[in-house]
């Protein structure tokens, strides 16, 4: 709503620091409405930020070792926290307590690295584990099963690691990352490897990133370079039940051409963490600097030309996440702290007047014809009421840049995303989040 | 109405010149009072239904704020704790907190289900006038006397997150819009002005012409408008966008009293406000006709409201009369 009354020509990049927010955090990441922010500690908690009030909400405490992932649920009710002491918690913000409640625990044999919800349904997990296997929880009654993906490998070679796993955003495909250099796409609903890139030069993917519309995915890799790749289209995976086995179905194996890399010439620094824009035209790479705080910023829209480095002081940069709506960031220190970058707005004096313009440069102002002219009242005032005669829209054309776009129309026939809204109606939009009232000032 | 004019220049009669206009137009509020509710012993300052709709709450010169069951008329609750009458009270959206301003400089946080205080919010140098919630009830906005605009943090209280120099006069209204984005406030300085809930900045400057003392102001629904009411007995609705006045809504008096306006749009689109003479008057939204006024009270009506969901609006008036008022419309029921 207030995006109207600002200047339209303002940078879409955050400039400065907003805030800093005292969190002992190792990662801080946006909800989908961006006015939450949940962070993952190392002593196993996980916190709850409102950005209105840049205070504490919600403590998710269950975890007896650091958390390694969180993410979000689609209207931002569930939160995931993974950790290293094997499992992911579920949390369930619209219990009226704090902590919230516990809505589903998943227990593994081993330190969960990553893990994050189903970009359409909150009770599709995907996870990954420190010894490499990525796997589908799918908690649905229907679909009931914990799927390993690349389990039954043909046997060829040794098993790669996987290292960094991740669903693109409709959710159809995951894409996991492996320490060979190759990037695996598997369809969701059927588990099924189809297709696998490799990335020359690479090492050990990283991590991976998708802009909005999941048509680009940047990759961080232990080659301190960041890559953008545009996607190929992905045929539709083998039925399991009409031929079994994949002997038949061609997988897509090719090597992926980026279309842009991204490093440091000079210092050939090593990145932590980089993010998308919402829109898709700026990447924020966030630089594993040992002294420095810096997240360089790359203008997509024009031909990935470096547009700034933002300086975030000497506590060194562990994570950054562009916000879901706007010109924010956030960004977590090595002691802790999040930074929360924003593009300030100059203040406009101007607007304290009523009726009053700003200009930049001088006007000549050329008198109307009959600007100044005495008019009869009569006539104003039927001009006026002519005016008025016009009808306003009180109720309706609500469109608001802070909510959630709508989830695109599944067409009849695309199984994929059929199979994925099952049981979804958990998530819903209208839960709300308890205002829990705090005694005094609380010590972190 | 205003004027009275012959034909239009092109020569087409005046009931024809409204066309398009909304159908609300044909089905005329037939509003009816029920109940007639007492208890306060001094002027009503302040009366909001419950966002679920089954409460009303209502505040008064006599430090008192009361919890009535709109479909009974029952006094539910009682709330006394301010050390001086009660200007403003306002529902966060879940119904669970209720947040009164008063003349004792202080806003108090009301548990609506222990029925005790939650907080005390102290910080404006002088009466505080006017509160308002945003949608998701994280924050509370308020203003006053001393001619700021505040805004608190409503789990921690205890302080004020942001002090707008807002104005050069008393504050009289404040509110957000629908997306919380927004704030407008309004003052006995004839200005109106909407600021970005975030950083604090000044977005925009509404005045009239004449400068007259500015009641209250109110985003539309869709925060496309603002309606605001000032003393000039005009209620104006504004698009804020363009800086344009509207619509004008006339007939009521308005000279001395921060009087409340409101939209109604259950049945129709209305816009409602009290009176100088005792009255509660309806206009039609879109042709500025007034469709009905309310008569009953014997003083001054300060505030009313309208239900959310149902065809009902309560009002209530000034010291020769504190009673509360709850108008049905049967006839146009949803």
């Amino acid at each position: 709503m207030n995006a109207t009354l600002f200047n339209p020509f303002t940078i879409t990049h955050p400039t400065t620091i907003q805030t800093s927010l005292v969190s002992g955090a190792s990662f801080a990441r946006f909800d989908p409405s961006g006015k939450l922010l949940a962070a993952g500690r190392p002593d196993g908690s996980g916190v709850i930020w409102d950005l209105d009030t840049r205070a504490t909400v919600r403590w998710c405490e269950g975890h007896v070792k650091g958390i390694t992932a969180v993410d979000w649920s689609r209207n931002s009710r569930y939160v995931l926290t993974a950790s290293k002491d094997w499992n992911i918690i579920i949390w369930d913000l619209a219990s009226p307590c704090d902590p919230p409640q516990r809505h589903t625990t998943i227990r593994f044999d081993a330190p969960v690295i990553a893990a994050s919800f189903h970009p359409r349904n909150s009770r599709i997990v995907l996870a990954l584990l420190s010894t490499g296997e990525p796997y589908i929880v799918d908690l649905r009654s229907s679909h009931r099963g914990r799927f390993e993906l690349g389990g039954e490998d043909d046997g060829d070679e040794k098993r790669t690691i996987m290292t960094t796993a991740r669903f693109d955003p409709t959710g159809r495909h995951v894409f996991v990352g492996t320490s060979a250099g190759t990037i695996e796409v598997y369809n969701t609903r059927t588990k099924s490897l189809v297709a696998r890139h490799r990335i020359v030069g690479a090492g050990v993917i990283k991590g991976l990133v998708f802009a909005n519309g999941g048509r680009r995915l940047a990759t961080n890799s232990s080659d301190r370079t960041i890559r953008q790749f545009t996607l190929p289209t992905y045929p539709p995976p083998p039925e399991p039940n009409t031929t079994y086995g994949s002997s038949k179905y061609q997988i897509v194996e090719t090597e992926l051409e980026p279309t842009h890399r991204f490093n440091d010439p000079i210092s050939k620094v090593a990145w932590h963490a980089m993010s998308y824009s919402p829109d898709g035209e700026w990447l924020a790479g966030g630089a594993a600097d040992p002294a420095a705080h810096k997240i360089y910023i790359w203008d997509i829209s024009n031909d990935g030309q470096f547009a700034s480095a933002l300086d975030g002081g000497r506590e060194p940069l562990l994570d950054v996440h562009w916000h879901p709506h706007g010109p924010r960031l956030a960004s977590t220190t090595k002691d802790g702290n999040i930074l929360i970058w924003h593009c300030p707005s100059p203040e406009r004096w101007g607007a304290f007047a009523g009726g009053f313009e700003e200009a930049d440069e001088n006007v000549w102002y050329e008198e109307g014809e009959s600007e100044f002219d005495l008019e009869d009242e009569a006539e104003l005032a039927l001009r006026k009421k002519l005016q008025e005669d016009e009808d306003v829209d009180i109720v309706g054309g609500i469109e608001d840049g802070t909510s959630m776009a709508p989830l695109n129309d599944v067409m009849p026939g695309d199984v994929d995303l059929e199979w994925a809204d099952e049981e979804g109606e958990l998530d819903r939009e209208d839960w709300r989040m308890k205002i829990i009232t705090v005694e005094g000032e609380e010590v972190y | 109405m205003a004027g009275s004019y012959t034909l239009p220049p092109s020569g087409i009669p005046q009931a024809i010149s409204g066309e398009g206009l909304e159908p609300s137009s044909q089905t005329k509020p037939n509003y009816r009072a029920k109940y007639v509710l007492g208890g306060h012993t001094m002027a009503i300052s302040s009366l909001k239904f419950s966002p679920a709709g089954t409460l009303l709450a209502s505040a008064a010169a006599d430090k008192q704020i009361k919890i009535w069951h709109v479909y009974t008329g029952e006094i539910l609750k009682t709330f006394s704790g301010h050390q001086e009458g009660v200007n403003d009270i306002t529902w966060s959206s879940d119904g669970e907190f209720l947040a009164s301003a008063s003349d004792d400089k202080t806003i108090i946080l009301w548990n609506i289900e222990l029925g005790a205080v939650a907080k005390t919010l102290h910080g404006h140098t002088n009466f505080v006038f006017c509160v308002s919630f945003n949608p998701r009830s994280n924050l509370l906005v308020s203003g006053g006397y001393d001619e700021t605009v505040r805004v608190w943090d409503v789990a921690r209280a205890g302080r004020s997150m942001k002090v707008l120099p807002a104005h050069s006069d008393p504050v009289t209204a404040v509110g957000f819009s629908h997306d919380g984005t927004l704030v407008v406030s309004c003052a006995m300085d004839g200005l109106i002005r909407i600021w970005d809930a975030d950083s604090g900045q000044c977005l925009k400057t509404l005045v009239d012409d004449d400068n007259p003392i500015c009641s209250h102001v109110a985003f539309s629904p869709n925060s496309k408008y603002i309606l605001a009411a000032t003393q000039d007995s005009t209620i104006r609705l504004w698009n804020y966008q363009n800086s344009r006045c509207v619509k004008t809504y006339k007939g009521h008096t308005n000279r001395t009293y921060c009087l409340y306006t409101c939209f109604s749009t259950v049945t129709g689109h209305y816009i409602v406000s009290g009176s100088e003479d005792c009255k509660v008057y309806l206009w039609d939204l879109q042709s500025r006709e007034l469709l009905q006024v309310l008569e009953g009270h014997r003083d001054e009506i300060m505030r009313q409201q309208t239900h959310p969901e149902r065809a009902v609006i309560a009002s209530a008036s000034m010291e020769k009369d504190p009673t509360i008022r709850l108008w049905f419309d049967d006839a146009n029921k949803r």
